[in-house]
């Protein structure tokens, strides 16, 4: 007996359509349940979450940025802003914005909660460590700092707000990272309100002072 | 955790795969291949729909921080697994979309095959079927050992990655099967 033949029509495409097709209403149902939430850095985006060993003076424990997220906020509600500053401990230009942060931080801590995510960019000279990322937010004695110079010279005052670990940059590409330093200014929900990385969106030359009085301080 | 509603349909989903299976082993000739492929077919569906409701507990988990589709208490809950920064995507990209990506393969390698048993490319398809299905079991065994090792407060057991992780392993096994007898003359 002959074996049995195919069809003389090739299904693989029909076959292909309905894969489209059931996927597609897979994806609807999803959709219609839980709508996609875009992720990102950009304004209006949900923050990209991330979790990490933080420093907050007396040691080092868990830390995840969305347990700072108050996912009931509205706007012109109750709740904590957040600003998320991205340093690396060997560039300079981060280290002379200590001093702005410990002015930022004594002016707005009351409404805003500061975090400092140390990243090591690929440069050389610029290694990092634990110890390195203390020193700096403590204003310690360690050398090492922007390359060479005594961490406990770091313009402004010690920082009393909790500083991430991402010495191996997970969180940075996430994060869009331009270069360091760089700083956004989140919603109590998440959402982030201001990236200095977006000016035609913002009044012109506005720094971030300037945001935090627009957004928080609603002047 | 409660057995809900979704969870039980996704169950059903696989036993009935299972028994299909299991039927088809002992048929012979054509009867027994379209009830393995459809069995492949069973599995692959169940797969895209568990895929799709954990990447509706992942949209949701972002959105609101909970999510009523999982409990996000105790050892098997999702919200530690699916809510988990560090572990919830590959690439980038949320597991739940490369299920659903990897399943419609899947689904339409074994759909194929059940349109036109006799093509000529039928065998090529089963093969097809089963390298895709053996491609996935590394990224089962990293899921596995994530949930039970890597994510905040591990272990824990997320139940539709579970249901998603065994709809593979029975697609596979079916595509095993569907192979043999291909090879061993049993196809029609």
């Amino acid at each position: 007996m002959a074996a049995p033949k195919g069809r003389d029509d090739d299904v693989r495409l029909t076959a292909a359509l309905v894969t489209v097709g059931v996927t597609s209403m897979i994806l609807m149902a999803v959709m219609l349940l839980a709508p996609v939430v875009k992720v990102g850095p950009s304004e209006g985006e949900l923050a990209p979450d991330f979790s990490a060993q933080a420093y907050s003076g007396g040691g080092w424990g868990d830390f995840r940025l969305s347990d700072l997220f108050n996912k009931s906020w509205v706007p012109g509600g109750d709740g904590d802003w957040i600003m998320v500053q991205y340093i690396d401990t060997d560039c300079p230009y981060c280290w002379s914005e200590g001093a702005m942060m410990s002015q930022l931080h004594s002016q707005w801590n009351q409404e805003v909660t500061f975090v400092t995510v140390v990243v090591e960019l690929g440069i050389q000279g610029h290694d990092s460590s634990r110890e390195e990322v203390e020193a700096f937010r403590d204003k310690t004695s360690y050398e090492g700092c922007k390359t060479n110079s005594n961490c406990a010279d770091r313009p402004g005052n010690p920082h009393s707000w909790i500083y991430i670990d991402d010495l191996n940059s997970r969180t940075s590409g996430d994060w869009e990272l331009p270069g360091t330093p760089f700083a956004a200014l989140l919603q109590p929900d998440g959402i982030v309100a201001w990236n200095p990385q977006q000016p035609g969106d913002h009044p012109e030359g506005e720094e971030m002072e300037g945001a935090l009085q627009r957004l928080v301080g609603g002047s | 955790m409660a057995l809900d509603i979704p969870l039980m349909i996704f169950i059903a989903g696989l036993a009935i795969a299972s028994a299909l299976a299991l039927q088809a082993r002992s048929k012979d000739g054509e009867d027994g291949t379209r009830a393995m492929i459809d069995s492949g077919l069973v599995f692959s569906v169940v797969g895209l729909m568990s895929s799709g409701w954990t990447y509706a507990i992942h949209n949701s988990l972002l959105d609101s921080g909970e999510s009523s589709m999982c409990a996000s208490e105790g050892l098997v809950q999702c919200g530690s697994v699916i809510g988990d920064p560090e572990w919830n995507n590959l690439f980038g990209i949320p597991w739940g979309i490369t299920g659903l990506l990897s399943f419609s393969l899947l689904f339409f390698l074994f759909l194929s095959l059940r349109m036109d048993m006799h093509a000529k490319w039928a065998e090529s398809f089963t093969t097809y079927s089963l390298l895709a299905g053996l491609a996935g079991l590394p990224f089962v065994a990293f899921l596995i050992f994530i949930e039970l090792t890597q994510v905040e407060g591990a272990p824990h057991i997320c139940p539709f990655c579970t249901v998603a992780h065994l709809s593979l392993i029975g697609f596979l096994a079916t595509a095993h099967a569907l192979r043999g007898r291909k090879q061993g003359g049993m196809w029609a």
